[in-house]
């Protein structure tokens, strides 16, 4: 496995480095290059592919664990969206998740409402409607926020929110919500199982084709030059507040989204969902796997989520100890995450806006 | 009247404990400007060497008196070999000490199991004041915490060694160029403040029980009272931590602890974000 890894670096960038100089000098269109650049889309490919056929071979345990691991990476995503394209340090991405769980669990207990079509849009609800009113609270305003006061605001909302669900008993306490009925499509359930398990790729894929498209337009040429340096980005006259705001409610909403399928998933919603776990959680998977690209924050949850099942039954106790020192390593030593292994620099990078045929075509 | 002044007591010797909790993640952040999310974990571990000692048979002040003395050379280890890649990079601080705290808390879970483990007071018994009486232990760490919080202040204005750690502060180009070596300084700093974690963790030991997430309860309340108070300071985390700690155990007196615990930090959040300087800005002591 590791040979093979190590062989896909070596064809990914032992050419890069020749051909970067080639491309920048000559300006070759992005599709001419050397096949060294293309990477990413094997990679996502592989993941795609791989999932697709998972449920086949897998035993129907395996398949639920399967479901929540897509589900998470989804969760993933949108911290990865915020952090590692935006730079805005989210230490509270569970709330947006946690919110959006216990708010579809509570219109399935109270007001029997339980299909697809008003749950999902109702969670997205939610998590736009948290993240709008925390990060516009935080990021908005007349003094510019400071990052730490942006990752330490989102952490004690996280917090806070965590305390409040574990007091307040219409929120059933320490316990949360059990028992939420299965989703429905029409008269069908849809229990966990392989269906459930298709239609969370299927949201997980096209949410991803999204994110993808948005962060190689020119809205995500703006993102990136706030994460390298903001002030420049301000002397360009961009609302840099503004930009931040939006992009994190666009994470706000994906972990939304991502939390009413997990509550539905689990069938049951705890404070947990909404705390300080589950948002160092998400932290782990995205640095792990690679900020500032979409498919790292997906790989990282796979090997932390998988690696954690796996062990989980004979090193239940050494486990955490264990993620922490490789957590550890790989922020000292690999702070891009292991999917810089195999994406080199300027693929991570990539190119922005419309294609250079399409734009010197266009006059 | 008498109730009125256990609840002023219980007030003030919640609001003691959250100072001498801050006190050393005030200094880091501070001095340092990396905000320590280990920080929660050197309290626990000072806890653990304090329960150590119990459960060898040695008497539990001695390992109250370990304690700053173990985990602040532990601090002084770790800031050589990791904290130190951190200093250019705040978030990427963040995440290291969260990774560090994470192997610290798990760790001590690996050892204690899920319990909640009781260490004995080492002064027991209660101080009468006429009809009222009140946990001399608590009182104890009172005084010590008067007690710390002078002797941190005396050492950072009065001292040699707080002036140069001011100066590395204030401008590190020029410290070093005046020959205080600045690496030097910044060990001795992250010692100095996972200690008062260490002991921190030692003195509250006998009222919390050790469990492994002792530190977490403390590490988010700290953070908040840090920011309330303003980084850059001495004096003001320790303002900060005296009016969150103060203001979460007066609160629930007057209202449902749930809405009580949550409203504080709503307050700070707002508090912080109408004036990110904090209650006393400014660099010096």
């Amino acid at each position: 496995m590791s040979a093979a890894k190590q062989a896909v670096a070596d064809v990914g960038e032992g050419p890069d480095v020749v051909m970067d100089e080639g491309a920048v000098s000559v300006g070759l269109p992005v599709g001419q290059t050397a096949a060294g650049r293309k990477v990413l889309p094997i990679v996502e490919g592989l993941v795609l592919l791989v999932a697709l056929v998972l449920p086949l071979v897998l035993q129907d345990y395996l398949t639920v664990f399967a479901t929540r691991v897509v589900i998470l990476a989804l969760f993933a995503l949108s911290f990865d969206l915020v952090w590692g394209y935006a730079g805005i340090m989210s230490f509270g991405q569970a709330l947006f998740f946690g919110s959006a769980g216990y708010g579809v669990a509570l219109l399935a207990r109270d007001l029997n409402v339980t299909s697809i079509f008003l749950i999902l849009p109702a969670g997205t609800l939610t998590g736009l409607t948290a993240a709008l009113l925390l990060g516009g609270f935080l990021l908005l305003g007349r003094h510019p926020a400071s990052v730490i006061f942006v990752s330490l605001g989102t952490l004690t909302g996280s917090y806070a929110a965590d305390r409040l669900a574990r007091g307040w008993y219409y929120l059933g306490g320490q316990n949360g919500i059990p028992s939420i009925p299965p989703l429905t499509l029409g008269s069908y359930d849809i229990t966990e199982g392989p269906v459930y398990y298709y239609m969370a790729l299927g949201i997980l894929t096209v949410v991803y084709l999204l994110c993808r498209f948005l962060v190689r337009s020119q809205f995500g040429l703006a993102l990136a030059g706030l994460r390298e340096n903001e002030q420049r980005i301000a002397f360009f006259g961009y609302k840099v507040q503004h930009l931040k705001a939006i992009v994190f409610a666009v994470g706000g909403t994906i972990a939304g989204l991502a939390g009413s399928l997990y509550a539905f998933h689990e069938g049951f919603v705890w404070p947990n969902m909404l705390g300080v776990v589950f948002s160092t959680q998400v932290v782990l998977y995205v640095l792990f796997g690679g900020a500032g690209t979409l498919i790292g924050a997906v790989i990282g949850t796979v090997i932390i989520e998988g690696v954690s099942f796996w062990l989980s039954d004979n090193y239940r106790d050494i486990w955490p100890i264990i993620l922490g020192v490789l957590l550890l390593l790989v922020i000292m030593f690999r702070p891009l995450g292991l999917i810089s292994f195999v994406l080199g620099e300027r693929e991570r990078i990539g190119s922005f806006g419309a294609r250079k045929e399409k734009r010197n075509a266009a006059p | 009247m008498a109730s009125s002044f256990v609840a002023a007591f219980e007030i003030l010797s919640f609001g003691a404990i959250i100072v001498l909790v801050v006190l050393g993640l005030g200094i880091i952040a501070s001095m340092m400007g990396i905000f320590n999310f280990a920080q929660g974990e050197f309290v626990l571990l000072g806890a653990y060497v304090a329960y150590l000692a119990f459960s060898h048979g040695a008497p539990i002040w001695a390992g109250m008196v370990a304690a700053p003395f173990i985990v602040g050379g532990l601090g002084f280890v770790l800031e050589a070999l990791i904290i130190r890649r951190f200093y250019a990079a705040p978030i990427v601080a963040m995440l290291g000490t969260y990774a560090l705290g994470l192997i610290i808390r798990e760790s001590v879970r690996g050892l204690i199991g899920g319990f909640y483990l009781t260490v004995p007071e080492p002064i027991g018994g209660s101080i009468d004041i006429g009809s009222v009486h009140i946990s001399a232990w608590r009182f104890t760490i009172i005084v010590i915490t008067l007690l710390v919080m002078g002797a941190c202040y005396l050492l950072l204005s009065r001292t040699s060694f707080g002036l140069r750690v001011r100066a590395t502060l204030e401008n590190p180009a020029l410290a070093r160029a005046s020959g205080i070596s600045t690496p030097l300084i910044y060990g001795a700093t992250f010692a100095f403040g996972a200690a008062l974690a260490g002991l921190a963790g030692a003195l509250i030991v006998p009222v919390f029980s050790l469990f492994a997430d002792l530190g977490i309860r403390f590490l988010i309340q700290g953070f908040v009272a840090v920011m309330v108070g303003g980084v850059g300071s001495f004096i003001g985390p320790v303002a900060g931590a005296g009016v969150i700690g103060t203001l979460s155990a007066a609160l629930p007196w007057i209202m449902s602890p749930v809405v009580a615990d949550v409203l504080v930090f709503v307050l700070a959040i707002a508090f912080i974000k109408f004036r990110p300087q904090g209650l006393i800005s400014g660099k010096g002591v």
